[in-house]
């Protein structure tokens, strides 16, 4: 099972979470390569964040499995923060440090996790900077910044420690509508540079055009997971045919 | 065997001898009560309770290291053992003695009532129709006021101070009718300010002062304090010492000091320094 | 009062200002030993399992509880009375010092609290142990929020150290009570003196403490309590 692991990016193998008695995740699996772009959808409520934090660990699962290439971050001894360091991750609030510039919000994770060099933590979040077009914002604190620029910010931090996946959990909710466009735009930016990006999100144009496969999540596993023309032309289950007229509905189809 | 014998000797000896030569004790008072102790403008501990305890000292063959300390945290210090000797005008109480022993008395004191100068009243009318009457906190003047007046219904009005000189500014300000305290530092204090203060009267009380120890007494002192007391009235020094600090003014006392104090504390003379202090201190 | 009496005060001026400088080195020592210390309670409380949080909690309560001159003898004569040969000084430092740091940790909890849970586990989701996280997003934020708070502490310890005298540190009250039962005419101008050179310091210090806060002021920190609050509504 190892030497298998091995070949796949990341592997999700039966996770389990309860809150109290309800059980949010009941036996998730599968798997990404790398440069993959998948995107979760599913209500709410249907265990889709609770998935990406047990993925990297900010939420322990009661139970199963998750591979970062060959190091099983689930394991009892596993080095967390060395394989957390390996996998980025957007919130939805952005949650950028309040004290430090931009400058220092993206290049904090280079220098003091990996124990990088200043100069060269600099130019790494410079670059970061650059890539997700902010690169003159880089002394603005985010309480100047706007929520699209923060959240850009955020995806700077991310990208700054060349990370192996990243992971958005909804990245554009907390977003005003006219600012949603710059955080995508970013994000079909990297998947088309080659990144390897798990994303729970609404977006249904997002997911449409760059998408290689969608994960439709219902009642805490995955119900249908298949690349976004087939589930949109040709849903397998009646539930995901449901939900995504639904979600086309309310969201529209943007981009 | 023998040998052993001599060698727990000589141990004794030796131990006996070191112990000698480390005994140095610590004299805990509340240097801020003229003129039985306080700080000359110098920067000196003076007075006569200090006085008292270094010829003792010397007297005595040990050593004293003066440490000043609230009056209110002397008696807790050596009951800790943190001080050894409370030399701070202390009032022989029964309440004091259950917690701490006393040497014999060495001062008698009576309670003076301070009022001020312009003013008609004597010692009775000083003290009842509800006059305002200041003490300082936890001395026996205080505890007079209290047991013997406001216990027996007189109508007075007493205010507690941490310390005396803080009564007598008030009763300067005319915020106080009178101050009740110690003979001694009463007559310090009228000296001070001879235009605006006078004794109305003297309670006679008859307390009396006496050095403290831990209870039981576990390094001996009482008898060697006892002793040197003796050896100061016999050769005449405590009389002398009586007379140059109750007496003359601060200055005067200071400038003797000054003068003799190296008699005591380099030649060691007891009796020659109590009546070069009393002589100059005349002058 | 007369110029002559101030002449005289003047003359005591400098005596009394060394004993200023006891007051000072037993601020600045109680103080560091109140910052360091209510830091690490703040942070137990905040970050412990319950047993050990319990505990710092109980701390707090204790010495915010007992009075300063009831810890001031419990810390002189009760260690003597362990066996520890400890100054009045060392003594006075502990006690006041462990005081503050009961009100401290008050302050520091409160400004810890106030970092958004979000930011923990953005620092988290870098690959930050607890360790880093505290010291490079937490205590950076919370100690800038503490600086407002904390000048107050600053100036309340200051007068604290008064207090001391008790057992026996020789400070400025206690050297301005030498002056004023030598020279009973002096009382009132010396005590005005000190009031004065407390009121200078305590103004200098918070002043200080002004600079600093401005100079790390940081946009967008300063609302983070009012935000906190905000989420536990």
């Amino acid at each position: 099972m190892n030497s298998d692991s091995a070949d796949h990016l990341l592997r999700v193998e039966d996770v389990h979470k309860r809150y109290g008695r309800e059980e949010v995740l009941r036996g998730v699996s599968f798997t990404m390569e790398r440069a993959d772009t998948k995107v979760i959808i599913g209500a709410s409520g249907t265990g889709k964040s609770t998935l990406l934090r047990c993925i990297n660990k900010l939420t322990d699962p009661d139970q199963g499995r998750v591979w970062l290439e060959n190091q099983e971050i689930t394991g009892r001894r596993a080095p967390v923060n060395r394989i957390r360091s390996q996998m980025g991750f957007v919130f939805q609030d952005f949650n950028l440090f309040t004290h430090l510039p931009a400058l220092d919000n993206v290049r904090i994770g280079p220098q003091r996790v990996k124990g990088i060099r200043r100069r060269e933590a600099t130019t790494l979040a410079q670059e970061a900077l650059a890539t997700v077009g902010l690169k003159e914002k880089a002394q603005s604190y985010p309480a100047q910044l706007s929520g699209g620029q923060q959240q850009r910010v955020a995806i700077a931090r991310a990208l700054a420690m060349s990370p192996k996946l990243m992971l958005f959990d909804e990245p554009t909710s907390a977003l005003d509508p006219e600012l949603i466009g710059e955080v995508l735009e970013v994000m079909v930016k990297l998947a088309k540079e080659g990144m390897t990006m798990l994303v729970v999100s609404h977006e249904m144009g997002f997911a449409r055009t760059v998408a290689d496969e969608i994960i439709f999540m219902e009642g805490g596993v995955i119900l249908e997971q298949a690349p976004p023309e087939s589930m949109f032309r040709n849903p397998q289950h009646k539930r995901t045919g449901e939900f995504l007229r639904k979600i086309s509905d309310l969201y529209g189809e943007s981009e | 065997m023998k040998k052993m014998a001599l060698l727990v000797a000589a141990l004794v000896v030796a131990s006996g001898l070191l112990g000698m030569a480390e005994e140095t004790y610590v004299v805990g008072s509340d240097i801020a009560w003229p003129p039985f102790e306080w700080v000359s403008e110098a920067g000196d501990y003076i007075g006569f309770d200090l006085d008292v305890m270094r010829c003792i000292a010397i007297l005595e063959g040990f050593e004293i290291e003066i440490q000043d300390i609230a009056f209110d945290s002397i008696i807790p210090g050596v009951m800790a053992g943190r001080v050894d000797i409370g030399a701070s005008g202390f009032t022989i109480t029964e309440e004091r003695a259950q917690v701490v022993d006393f040497s014999d008395p060495y001062w008698t004191s009576d309670q003076a009532v301070v009022v001020g100068i312009d003013t008609e009243m004597n010692v009775v009318t000083a003290l009842s129709g509800g006059a305002r009457v200041g003490a300082q906190r936890g001395t026996t003047g205080a505890a007079w006021v209290e047991d013997e007046l406001e216990g027996r219904g007189v109508d007075v009005n007493l205010i507690l101070y941490e310390t005396y000189p803080e009564a007598i500014m008030d009763l300067i300000a005319g915020r106080l009718d009178s101050v009740i305290q110690d003979e001694a530092p009463s007559i310090q204090a009228v000296d001070s300010y001879p235009d605006q203060l006078q004794i109305a009267g003297v309670i006679k009380t008859y307390e009396e002062f006496g050095f403290l120890v831990r209870s039981g007494d576990p390094h001996g002192l009482l008898p060697r304090i006892e002793s040197g007391m003796q050896k100061m009235k016999d050769s005449g020094a405590w009389g002398n010492l009586v007379e140059a600090y109750f007496g003359p003014t601060l200055d005067a006392i200071e400038a003797a000091w000054e003068e003799c104090i190296d008699i005591l504390l380099e030649e060691g003379d007891v009796e020659a320094y109590a009546q070069c202090l009393a002589e100059r201190a005349a002058e | 009062m007369t110029a002559e009496i101030w002449s005289q005060v003047w003359q005591f001026t400098p005596t009394l200002l060394w004993a200023m400088l006891i007051n000072v080195q037993l601020l600045l020592a109680l103080i560091a030993l109140g910052l360091v210390t209510g830091v690490v309670v703040a942070l137990i409380e905040v970050y412990s399992p319950r047993p050990l949080a319990a505990l710092a909690l109980a701390y707090e309560w204790f010495f915010r509880g007992v009075p300063e001159l009831v810890l001031l003898f419990l810390f002189y004569f009760g260690l003597t009375q362990m066996g520890m040969d400890i100054s009045p000084f060392f003594a006075a430092v502990l006690a006041l010092g462990f005081r503050s740091s009961g009100y401290q940790s008050q302050i520091f909890r409160g400004a810890i609290q106030s970092v958004p849970p979000g930011q923990l586990m953005a620092a988290h989701s870098l690959g930050m142990g607890t360790m880093k996280t505290i010291r490079y997003v937490i205590l950076p934020q919370a100690l800038r929020l503490s600086i407002p708070p904390w000048s107050n502490e600053f100036s309340a310890v200051f007068k604290d150290t008064t207090l001391a005298y008790g057992i026996g540190v020789v400070e400025i009250v206690r050297q301005a009570r030498y002056i004023s039962v030598r020279n009973f005419p002096l009382t009132l101008p010396v005590f005005i003196l000190v009031a004065f050179m407390f009121l200078v310091l305590t103004y200098l210090g918070n002043w200080g403490l002004g600079r600093l806060e401005q100079r790390l002021h940081v946009p967008g920190l300063e609302t983070h309590a009012k935000r906190g609050e905000a989420r536990e509504l």
